[in-house]
């Protein structure tokens, strides 16, 4: 149980969860890229980065 | 006895008397039932969540749900706060379950959990810029820019600030409350995820995400910040301060008069302004930071 509560509450799984599909949104929104696949992988190219950085370094924005 | 112990001749009163006369000031305030704080606390509650089927029906646009939204977390706080200290009404009390009520409920929007807020802010009274105690400690700032770069690295997933409530509910032999943070944490990223993949990222950021960010900064900047800068002295006239905010009482939440809620924290949050400015002269004489107030 308390993994799957580390895990529910990580930074990567934010990033996944929540910051993908709203980046993904956004830039759809934006017509910075179609609907459909290159809005899911563009969402996924803008979020996944930010969870590794806040995964690995405790911060999404580098300072800490 | 009582005849001596009066306003008029307050620099013949020794620290005993102005004590009694500070009390006497003090219970004045106390044992009022703050309607206006249980109303605020259940209104902007229910508010806040009629937003999301109001957005998401297309009956309310986001541009105007937005400014509702942050609003509401705002002042989703204090209500929960006049709870946490018991105001509403005490144990045993006819009106409990009503303080139970608006503590658990007023703090959702802003996901904390009423326990935990309850437990902590016990300890932050007890140990007002302690150091090591007070958690709340790692919010001060030696400026009012420094507080806000505080403020965004506090939110970063590594920073000490998300250890320092479970650190002190640990230390006070409280940490099986740690479980209701982490089942408000897991609800609100499931129900934000949920809302994100199924194609309302945007209205969930709008709604909640970004005004959550807007309102616990505004909420640490006025409850935790101000009223505590600059956080070197501790005492009971000397850890919080009175100040003038240019934004005026409103905007500020009342905090301007937070040195009397840490002398009496049973007065309403609403009568703090009237019993500060009864009870200033003797706050003066005792060598309070007034601040332009």
């Amino acid at each position: 149980m308390e993994h799957f509560f580390k895990l529910l509450l990580s930074p990567m799984a934010f990033a996944i969860g929540f910051l993908w599909p709203l980046a993904t949104q956004s830039l759809v929104g934006l017509s910075y890229v179609d609907a459909g696949m290159p809005g899911i992988l563009a969402g996924a190219a803008v979020a996944i980065p930010f969870g590794i950085l806040a995964q690995l370094r405790g911060s999404w924005i580098w300072i800490k | 006895m009582d005849q001596v112990i009066s306003m008029d001749n307050l620099d013949q009163l020794n620290d005993e008397q102005l004590d009694v006369l500070e009390r006497r000031i003090a219970g004045k305030y106390m044992g009022i039932v703050p309607w206006g704080a249980v109303v605020w606390g259940l209104g902007h509650f229910l508010v806040f969540i009629a937003l999301f089927p109001l957005v998401l029906m297309d009956v309310l646009p986001l541009w105007v749900a937005f400014p509702i939204a942050t609003l509401n977390i705002m002042a989703s706080y204090l209500p929960s706060h006049e709870a946490q200290h018991n105001i509403i009404a005490g144990r045993g009390k006819p009106l409990r379950w009503l303080n139970e009520l608006v503590g658990h409920v007023s703090t959702i929007p802003i996901v904390y959990p009423y326990r935990v807020l309850r437990a902590t802010h016990m300890e932050h009274h007890k140990h007002a810029n302690h150091p090591e105690f007070d958690c709340d400690i790692d919010v001060h700032a030696k400026s009012r820019s420094d507080f806000f770069v505080q403020a965004i690295k506090g939110r970063q997933p590594g920073s000490d600030r998300n250890a320092a409530y479970g650190k002190t509910l640990d230390r006070i032999g409280q940490s099986e409350l740690i479980m209701d943070g982490v089942l408000f944490q897991a609800a609100y990223l499931i129900i934000m995820s949920t809302m994100a993949w199924t194609g309302h990222a945007i209205e969930a950021a709008f709604l909640w995400w970004i005004p959550r960010m807007i309102g616990e900064t505004h909420l640490l900047y006025y409850l935790a910040w101000a009223p505590h800068h600059p956080g070197a002295e501790q005492g009971r006239y000397r850890d919080t301060r009175a100040f003038k905010s240019r934004l005026g009482n409103v905007v500020s939440m009342g905090m301007q008069f937070h040195i009397i809620h840490h002398l009496y924290p049973r007065i309403p949050l609403a009568l703090t302004p009237a019993a500060y400015r009864e009870m200033r002269p003797i706050l003066d004489k005792r060598g309070c930071d007034l601040g332009d107030l």
